[in-house]
């Protein structure tokens, strides 16, 4: 006996251009939906990761320029200004702080770097704390100093691929007699820190004649403090400037979601315009079989089966397209991250488009739930067609 | 505190992943062409690896060639080469090519200038971590290497620091004997650069002229 779905999925076939199209408008959509919704997860996740790995959440730094703050930060620049230690010690004492590590960042020009020379910078990190507050940081070779004031160094990959240099090797300083044993190479992190030549935070000052000077306090916040309300704490302290992570993951997100509010509309208009192409399929559908529905009701066919026919061929429709375009966005996200990567200001490292089982799940059922309760009023005016009327009204 | 947090956005999207090996560029490649290549007119650019080129079996016939295993965490088979085609009135006139090598204290990067024929025309250190960087960084050491080619450098043996036969490799005077470690990684990146440079662009012309005298490259 042949069931009722069998019956709807040759009905659609009858007309192959027509439900080909409609499924098609459906997978857009769905398309649309999925790699947004993908967007909103995986963007997100890779800033909050991008950020966690920086180990801190406040940057101080003595005051200057700005841009000077930021580099010193993320991409390992020059502080020309310095601030005393002393500094580190009133930060350490907040209640709302969980740890902080100081830093003293100096750079040398290298004569043998280029035709004309160029700048290479050292970070001074305090081995008590840095390693524990940037624990993501793992080892291709070695490990962290072994003393405090160790001429010891640990280079980031990149770093320690320019110079050629393994765990083991001796390195050198521009204008320093002084040798240094390499005792770690980092894994790579797709971070500033690649790039990074550490070394023990007095080993810096002593060499470079900065003893008790730093330009950078890391700052680890307590999970349960009131951020805002330790910033402003901080702004309070003299001749010192703040870079809140937080405030930059908020800005961050506040642009992005400008560029989620366009996307989502867009992608509302996508359903709108695929759920009245649905409708439309299937009342046109409807019209065109009037006589054969007729039929059907004058053979002893209740409205309700009519009503499931019609719905069925609706619900193919909609899981059709919602499947295809869910594929289609897990087969475009690469394309739709580069697209993504070359509008947004920023964007960070690592996926950006997050499309889990889950998210598929939901999409379908979200996409296949929208075309049912489209496909209500189709299948109603179907399922009230008079048989005798019907059949009649073809014939004439 | 916007400019902060602009400042810190500036620097994030800069900050991009690189995943692979890192090659050698020139640093500036518009003004670095034209001092080694006076009188050129422009230049294109290629990038080849080994991996790309032949795998493990051109790394083998490299190696053997340079009469050197490649060693460490950095000098691979992914390592991507920038060949820079130098070019005058749209007509190639020769080549640029550097390559990455260990020194005693720091990385060295050597760029040869070559004629079609694959013979040095210029030697440049781009980077130099040496302490006697000053003296090989001097015009007088990088002269003595022009004229030379591939063939100068098959009589030399990188292991033994032994310059034979024909080979006037001997002649190349190390300016300072402290520097020892770090002449002969020079010597060793040169040879590298010609080998690689003969398997890349000149179809291994000197590949033939080695085995001719009976050696064992295959």
């Amino acid at each position: 006996m042949i069931r009722i779905y069998q019956v709807a999925y040759k009905n659609l076939l009858r007309k192959k251009t027509r439900s080909g199209l409609t499924i098609i408008g459906i997978a857009l959509a769905a398309w649309v939906l999925v790699s947004l919704l993908g967007f909103n997860a995986g963007y997100e996740s890779s800033l909050n990761r991008d950020i966690d790995s920086l180990g801190y959440q406040m940057l101080v730094t003595a005051k200057g320029c700005p841009y000077e703050a930021a580099t010193l930060m993320l991409k390992g620049g020059t502080g020309l200004k310095y601030m005393k230690k002393e500094i580190a010690d009133e930060i350490s004492k907040e209640p709302e702080v969980d740890g902080i590590t100081s830093m003293l960042m100096h750079a040398v020009f290298d004569p043998n770097k280029g035709e004309s020379g160029g700048i290479t910078a050292y970070l001074g990190v305090d081995p008590a704390t840095f390693p524990g507050m940037k624990s993501s940081l793992e080892f291709q070779q070695g490990e962290w100093f072994t003393d405090p004031e160790a001429p010891e160094v640990v280079m980031g990959y990149e770093a320690a691929e320019l110079e050629q240099r393994e765990a083991g090797d001796k390195f050198i300083i521009p204008g320093q007699d002084a040798e240094f044993d390499v005792v770690g190479i980092l894994k790579r992190t797709g971070t500033q820190d690649d790039g990074t030549i550490f070394m023990p935070l007095n080993t810096v000052q002593n060499l470079f004649g900065f003893k008790d000077e730093l330009t950078g306090i890391g700052v680890k916040i307590n999970k349960d403090a009131d951020i805002t309300q330790f910033e402003e704490k901080m702004y309070k302290l003299p001749d010192v400037q703040v870079v809140s992570l937080s405030q930059v993951k908020q800005t961050i997100m506040t642009l992005v979601s400008t560029a989620k509010v366009m996307v989502f509309s867009i992608a509302v208009i996508a359903i709108l315009i695929s759920i009245v192409g649905v409708i439309n399929t299937i009342l046109m559908s409807v019209m065109e079989r009037m006589q054969e529905i007729g039929i059907l009701k004058s053979m002893g066919a209740t409205a309700w089966d009519v009503f499931k026919l019609i719905w069925f061929e609706t619900l193919i429709l909609c899981f059709s397209g919602g499947v295809a375009g869910t594929i289609l966005a897990l087969g475009t996200s690469k394309f739709a991250e580069i697209l993504i990567r070359s509008i947004l200001p920023y964007a960070p490292s690592g996926g950006l488009i997050k499309i889990d089982i889950s998210l598929v799940i939901a999409s379908i059922a979200v996409v296949t739930f929208i075309g049912l309760i489209s496909g209500i009023f189709p299948s109603w005016k179907a399922g009230r067609v008079k048989p005798l009327e019907a059949i009649r009204s073809q014939v004439e | 505190m916007l400019r902060y947090i602009i400042s810190v956005l500036i620097i994030l999207s800069c900050s991009d992943i690189a995943l692979g090996a890192v090659g050698c560029d020139l640093n500036e490649p518009d003004r670095d062409v034209a001092r080694l290549f006076p009188g050129s007119t422009g230049f294109k650019t290629m990038y080849i690896s080994i991996d790309r080129k032949g795998g493990n079996q051109l790394l083998a016939r490299i190696e053997e060639r340079l009469g050197d295993k490649f060693q460490g965490l950095f000098e691979t088979g992914d390592v991507p080469y920038t060949i820079y085609q130098v070019l005058k009135e749209g007509k190639k006139i020769g080549y640029i090519h550097g390559v990455n090598q260990k020194g005693q204290y720091g990385g060295i990067q050597v760029f040869l200038a070559l004629d079609l024929d694959g013979v040095i025309t210029g030697f440049y250190f781009q980077k130099l971590t040496s302490k006697y960087a000053q003296q090989l960084r001097a015009p007088e050491f990088g002269k003595q290497f022009s004229g030379m080619s591939l063939k100068d450098f098959y009589g030399y043996d990188i292991k033994s620091n032994k310059a034979t036969g024909e080979s006037r490799v001997g002649n190349i005077i190390n300016p300072e004997p402290l520097a020892e470690q770090d002449f002969r990684a020079a010597l060793r990146a040169v040879k590298k650069n010609l080998v690689l440079m003969d398997e890349f662009v000149l179809g291994n012309k000197y590949l033939t002229s080695l085995t001719r005298k009976g050696d064992s490259v295959k």
